[in-house]
């Protein structure tokens, strides 16, 4: 039986990957690598879900993250911008940027370090049946929200990449 | 719990910056998400922390993530179109609204 | 960060103590982090060289069938009846020369092959060989065996576009579309079957059909959602449209040569090999059976359905892209909807 050292040592392993791909993919110039760095940022959150007990949430963030949406934002890409090598022109507001995200990031982890938290309680070692129960029992009203939500949204995305004409 | 908080808030602070600088349409969707993972991550800490037997965050986390699989394939489909009218998808040169 | 961790995310598993291997002291490793490293280091090592040997075997077997279809012998000469052929072709392939294109995005390039066979090897530990026997049981092994595989398609796309070339990059979108389109119908059957069994361990899927009966008596159309799917998604025929040789030279990976040629290639079987064993537990109840050992049982069943999958490849013709497509969307997504409602109304009227 480990002592949990060795899960903070890894939730810190894999906040730190995300922290480098996360910054890889906002710095970047080439698009590409930007979107390679984005699916190994997500892969690193799904680390930290599966430490933090919630293994269920940490794979459906790969399935719709990584094998949904980085592929989605890959066909985007192809079909945008074909044969496009040149590095991308980046804005002239950098400084302004870097001074509301430094503030911005200073003032969350100010606050983080400034609470005074509870411990937490046992995880149930099986957590689909106890999410299950909670999605069709207490939260049932964003589960079916959820649902019309994304009918919308592919209708939507459907519409506006045919065009005007249906 | 407070490194959960401290990762977050630095991705948080990472998609800001990616959201203020960036001028192409398909990054600035990428600084959205990083944006949306970093509550993610809040919510299921948080879950972690009070009454996880209720998985409230878990549920959370999870209708985030459908969300924003949504808003990706909406945004993808607005990126395309966009690409076609304009030929680009720097949304600094999209800047005529007739049709 | 005090915290009391459920059972599941501790590493007991990993040291073998269920093997009550005497000379083995389980302690050791869990006294020291570079314990547990080397622990998953093994585990790694055990998990990747089974899937190389399956796909050797795999390889072997394919060419003897398609040489019985085709009246001929299939290779003869190395070893007897052939049987190192596959062996002196794995050495072959590694020291053949790598060559990568001098326009090739280099990081894309070198990623893609990885992206495509490190989940196919991936999704192998939640595979229950025996009735109890699983590498690891997680408690959400199904969904892990659906989402670890799903990171494939960004890895066809990745090397049709790393390539920068025409034919890899149609291949790549090709593969992609194929692969994501048909993932919905395949997750919508597995559902049924997961609702069926009331669990997500792959343990557990066992279990509820220990308790009843093999689940492709119970779901058949499920099971013919499935198998179709799972062909598509590993690009194989009918469904290799992304790798036609006679219209896109050899579809994504057309670029690639020598040992990263053969990980694609690895990660085709490897994914095919763990599609055609997951079949085996979700709908053939795995290694149950009389008289042999589970794991017998289990090879056993695997290797018919494979067989199936490999006499399919040499007597079909090939789809066109466009039926392709239309073929997920207007017939098997709503096949598979309609069979997700029927399974639930059923089940809602039987127990």
């Amino acid at each position: 039986m480990l002592d949990s050292d060795v899960q903070i040592a890894l939730f810190a392993a894999f906040g730190g990957i995300a922290v480098i791909a996360a910054l890889a993919a906002v710095l970047t110039r080439y698009l590409l690598r930007s979107i390679v760095a984005f699916g190994a940022f997500l892969t690193a959150i799904a680390g930290q879900f599966y430490i933090l007990a919630a293994d269920f949430v940490a794979l459906i963030q790969i399935f719709v993250y990584v094998g949904g949406v980085v592929v989605l934002i890959l066909f985007a890409l192809m079909l945008s911008a074909v044969g496009q090598k040149h590095p991308l022109a980046v804005s002239e507001h950098r400084g302004l940027g870097a001074v509301v995200a430094y503030a911005v990031g200073g003032w969350l982890v100010w606050a983080a370090f400034g609470q005074d938290l509870p411990k937490a309680g046992q995880v149930p070692g099986e957590t689909v049946a106890f999410l299950g129960r909670a999605f069709l029992d207490q939260q049932l009203v964003a589960f079916e929200v959820i649902g019309i939500i994304l009918l919308a949204a592919v209708v939507a995305a459907l519409v506006i990449v045919r065009g005007e004409r249906l | 719990m407070t490194l959960v908080l401290v990762f977050s808030g630095l991705l948080f602070a990472i998609g800001t910056y990616g959201v203020l600088t960036r001028r192409n349409a398909i990054t600035l969707l990428i600084s959205v998400e990083i944006l949306m993972n970093a509550a993610n991550l809040n919510f299921v800490a948080f879950s972690r922390l009070w009454e996880p037997e209720l998985m409230t965050g878990q549920v959370f986390a999870l209708v985030g993530i459908s969300i924003a699989a949504c808003e990706a394939a909406v945004g993808l489909a607005l990126i395309l179109a966009i690409f076609r009218r304009f030929g680009t998808t720097d949304v600094g040169r999209i800047d005529f609204l007739r049709g | 960060m005090e915290v009391n961790w459920p059972d599941w995310l501790n590493f007991d598993w990993l040291d073998l103590g269920w093997l009550e291997l005497p000379w083995v002291d389980t302690n050791w490793f869990h006294d020291n982090w570079y314990g547990l490293l080397l622990l998953g280091f093994f585990w790694g090592v055990v998990v990747f060289t089974m899937v190389g040997a399956l796909t050797a075997v795999y390889v072997y077997v394919e060419r003897k069938v398609s040489a019985r279809i085709q009246g001929r012998l299939g290779p003869m000469e190395t070893g007897p009846h052939g049987l190192l052929q596959t062996l002196v072709d794995v050495v072959k392939l590694a020291v053949k020369e790598d060559v990568r294109p001098a326009a090739a995005d280099a990081l894309a390039f070198r990623l893609a092959p990885l992206l495509v066979v490190v989940p196919a090897v991936m999704a192998f530990v939640v595979v229950p060989f025996g009735v109890p026997m699983v590498i690891r049981d997680l408690n959400v092994g199904i969904l892990y065996f659906l989402a670890v595989p799903s990171v494939t398609g960004v890895g066809l796309l990745l090397a049709g576009w790393a390539s920068y070339d025409n034919y890899s990059f149609l291949g790549g979108l090709r593969a992609s579309a194929q692969f994501i389109s048909y993932e919905i119908p395949r997750t919508l059957a597995v559902v049924t079957v997961v609702m069926l069994s009331g669990s997500l361990s792959s343990a557990g899927l066992i279990g509820a059909q220990a308790d009843t009966t093999w689940f492709v008596l119970l779901l058949p159309l499920s099971f013919v959602i499935y198998a179709v799917t799972t062909l598509a998604e590993v690009n194989r025929v009918p469904f290799d449209i992304p790798e036609a040789e006679s219209e896109l030279v050899a579809g994504f990976h057309t670029e690639y040569s020598g040992f990263r040629w053969s990980l694609f290639f690895l990660g085709e079987y490897a994914s095919l090999t763990t599609a055609s064993a997951f079949a085996v537990a979700l709908f053939f109840g795995g290694g149950l059976g009389p008289v042999l050992p589970p794991v017998v049982w289990f090879v056993l069943k695997t290797a018919v359905i494979v067989f199936f999958a490999v006499v399919l490849r040499f007597t079909l013709p090939r789809f066109r892209q466009d039926q392709l497509m239309a073929l997920a969307w207007k017939y098997f997504l709503p096949l598979s909807l309609v069979n997700l409602l029927l399974a639930g109304l059923v089940m809602k009227a039987v127990f």
